[in-house]
């Protein structure tokens, strides 16, 4: 379970202090399928990042099962990150230079995990995501809804307590992004694999099971379907 | 995996890595040619020193050297070539007469010291027998006693073969004397004020007129050079009235331009060095500030920033371990060629000869230089990493991801 309580983060550009989030509490259960909605600059990409771990609010705590976040050193961060949470990210990152199953795999390299195991569950999720017969093939040699897929099947390797997707079909086309929330919703629903993503796409909010609208730092409203 | 992923990176950018890895490779080329050329220069000054007319070691009576006086010769001659020639390490040993000698002919005079010599001896001892210029090392003679000259002098002296000389001098008893010598060769050195101030004549015509019945000089070479010191203690504990001394006793400014020559190796390094670690700083850190947002990525899905820091440091260490050895082996070949070959530099033969050396030249270099470069070109690029690697471990993921 994810907490996040009374979360504040203030941007200090210049001599102005932007207060990007003001007081944040938000629950996510196992297993949802939660959608942070709001308009640019309402403070949604700010809200994941501090779930993950990847920033720190000003003031505030968030937990991740009995993990106060905050209490962890920089290096500690990294491991739970490695350890609980799956990244997908608007603009895929990849790493370029690697094949799509040698990228699925590098999470599991830095998470030391045997080889038989590390082959068996590649070959698993990139089948999962439907690029079974691309797994030789570089970044560039993919579409963008491909790339996509293989940030979801990467941020799955390491057995990830939660996904947290930034914009993950900003940069798709309708076909892709159908495509891409078929698999996520299919994950979410078969093996119960919590996903929380930013999103200001329509086609993402319909099918959402909890939305979470932010505007202006605060929570605007907060809808299960 | 970081190896892996540290080596695909280094290809991202072809043409950069491949500037990089061309600059190192012609840096540490042109380093080691320079060095070569110079230790070259070096050996060859010194070898031309050592077989014109240093020798390994000289031995001269303790006085002689103090005040030249013409009676000052060796007096354990004998004694000391008995211990000399059946030493195993010795080459070759010659026992000179030096007398200074105003010289004239009918077109010139000048001052010139007189070398009395065995021929034979001396052959095996210097080298100026092979310098001839018709191979007559006052071996071949008619009715006067035979002189050698050097085209220097013989230019001085307007002075030819068959020429006669006329040899002025005091003798034994303080008296004049005076020789009258035909030229029956000219030798020509890779000294030109050595060959202007020396002259040979046979040992027994010059202790004939001088009646100085002995010698001044008894000049060694011996087969191991790196024997030189303890051959030469021998000799003094052997003999510690005379004096003895090694060529870089008797000709200081050899060994110091030796020392010279590693101070400006030293120096060469160094900037060569400084040129790699610019090189790597700079592509490195470009391939870190073009990737923020890719490493920004790694240490968010969990990779510890100590595995950024060393895929960083990887991917230098293979630049300098495709360029370093490209280098070396193209210093090596060009070394091994013009080693054979020589470097012609005729063009600057009379300027050359001045300061001892030859027209051509040949580069040489010793193994540990290799294996220096080697090691220096490794611990340079690890080390002229760790700023563009530190750079890395400051990026915020959150902000490269928003930013970048």
């Amino acid at each position: 379970m994810i907490q996040a309580n009374n979360i504040h983060k203030t941007y200090n550009d210049g001599k102005v202090q932007v207060h990007a989030l003001r007081g944040i509490d938000v629950e996510i259960k196992e297993g949802e399928f939660t959608a942070i909605v709001g308009p640019s600059g309402s403070g949604k990409t700010t809200l994941l990042n501090i779930i993950g771990g990847l920033d720190a609010p000003t003031l505030g705590e968030v937990h991740i099962g009995d993990t106060n976040i905050a209490q962890l050193s920089e290096n500690e961060l990294i491991d739970f990150r490695l350890n609980h949470i799956g990244f997908v990210f608007q603009s895929y990152n990849l790493i370029p230079v690697l094949t799509a199953k040698e990228n699925v795999e590098f999470l599991m390299l830095l998470q030391k995990r045997d080889e038989a195991e590390r082959n068996e569950r590649t070959t698993k999720l990139l089948k999962a995501v439907g690029l079974e017969d691309q797994i030789n093939k570089k970044p560039n040699e993919m579409s963008g809804g491909q790339q996509q897929r293989v940030a979801v099947a990467r941020a799955l390797a390491s057995k990830p307590d939660f996904v947290l997707a930034d914009e993950p079909t900003a940069n798709l086309d309708s076909k892709s992004t159908a495509n891409l929330l078929d698999i996520m919703l299919r994950l979410n629903d078969e093996e119960n694999i919590t996903f929380v993503f930013s999103t200001h796409d329509q086609r993402v909010i319909d099918r959402a099971k909890r939305v979470i609208t932010v505007e202006d730092g605060k929570i605007l409203s907060d809808e299960t379907k | 995996m970081i190896f892996k992923i540290a080596f695909k990176n280094i290809w991202r950018n072809k043409l950069r890595s491949w500037t990089v890895i061309m600059a190192i490779s012609l840096g540490i080329f042109g380093g080691l040619a320079v060095i070569s050329t110079a230790t070259g220069l070096s050996d060859m000054r010194q070898n031309n020193a050592i077989r014109t007319y240093v020798s390994h070691i000289q031995v001269h009576d303790s006085t002689y050297l103090k005040y030249s006086g013409l009676n000052d010769v060796i007096t354990q001659e004998k004694a000391i070539l008995s211990f000399v020639k059946k030493h195993p390490n010795t080459e070759g040993v010659s026992t000179r007469l030096r007398i200074e000698s105003f010289i004239q002919t009918a077109g010139g005079t000048s001052g010139v010291i007189l070398n009395g010599i065995n021929p034979e001896d001396e052959k095996q001892v210097t080298n100026i027998a092979e310098k001839l210029q018709q191979g007559n090392f006052l071996e071949t003679y008619k009715r006067k006693p035979p002189i050698l000259i050097s085209k220097k002098l013989a230019t001085k002296l307007n002075a030819k073969i068959k020429t006669t000389i006329q040899c002025s001098f005091t003798d034994a008893n303080g008296l004049p004397a005076t020789g009258v010598f035909k030229v029956v060769d000219i030798f020509s050195t890779s000294n030109s004020m050595y060959d202007e101030v020396n002259a040979f004549v046979r040992l027994e015509d010059l202790q004939a007129i001088s009646s100085i019945y002995g010698s001044h000089e008894i000049a060694i070479t011996i087969k191991d050079e790196e024997q030189v010191e303890s051959f030469r203690e021998e000799l003094i504990a052997h003999f510690p009235e005379q004096h003895i001394a090694s060529w870089r006793g008797i000709a200081p400014e050899l060994g110091y331009a030796d020392k010279m020559m590693d101070l400006v190796m030293s120096i060469f390094l160094v900037i060569i060095m400084l040129a790699l670690a610019f090189g790597i700083v700079n592509t490195m850190l470009m391939a870190v500030l073009e990737r923020k947002k890719e490493l920004g990525m790694l240490i968010s899905v969990g990779m510890n920033k100590r595995k950024v820091f060393w895929m960083i440091v990887w991917e230098s260490i293979f630049l300098s371990l495709i360029a370093g050895p490209l280098g070396i082996i193209a210093s090596y070949l060009a070394i091994q060629f013009f080693g054979t070959y020589g470097i012609d530099l005729s063009f600057a033969a009379d300027g050359l000869r001045s300061v001892g050396l030859e027209s051509v030249i040949f580069p040489t270099l010793n193994t540990n230089y290799y294996i220096l470069i080697s090691i220096l070109v490794v611990s340079t690029s690890i080390l002229s990493c760790i700023y563009p690697a530190l750079k890395a471990l400051k990026l915020n993921p959150a902000e490269t991801l928003r930013t970048a």
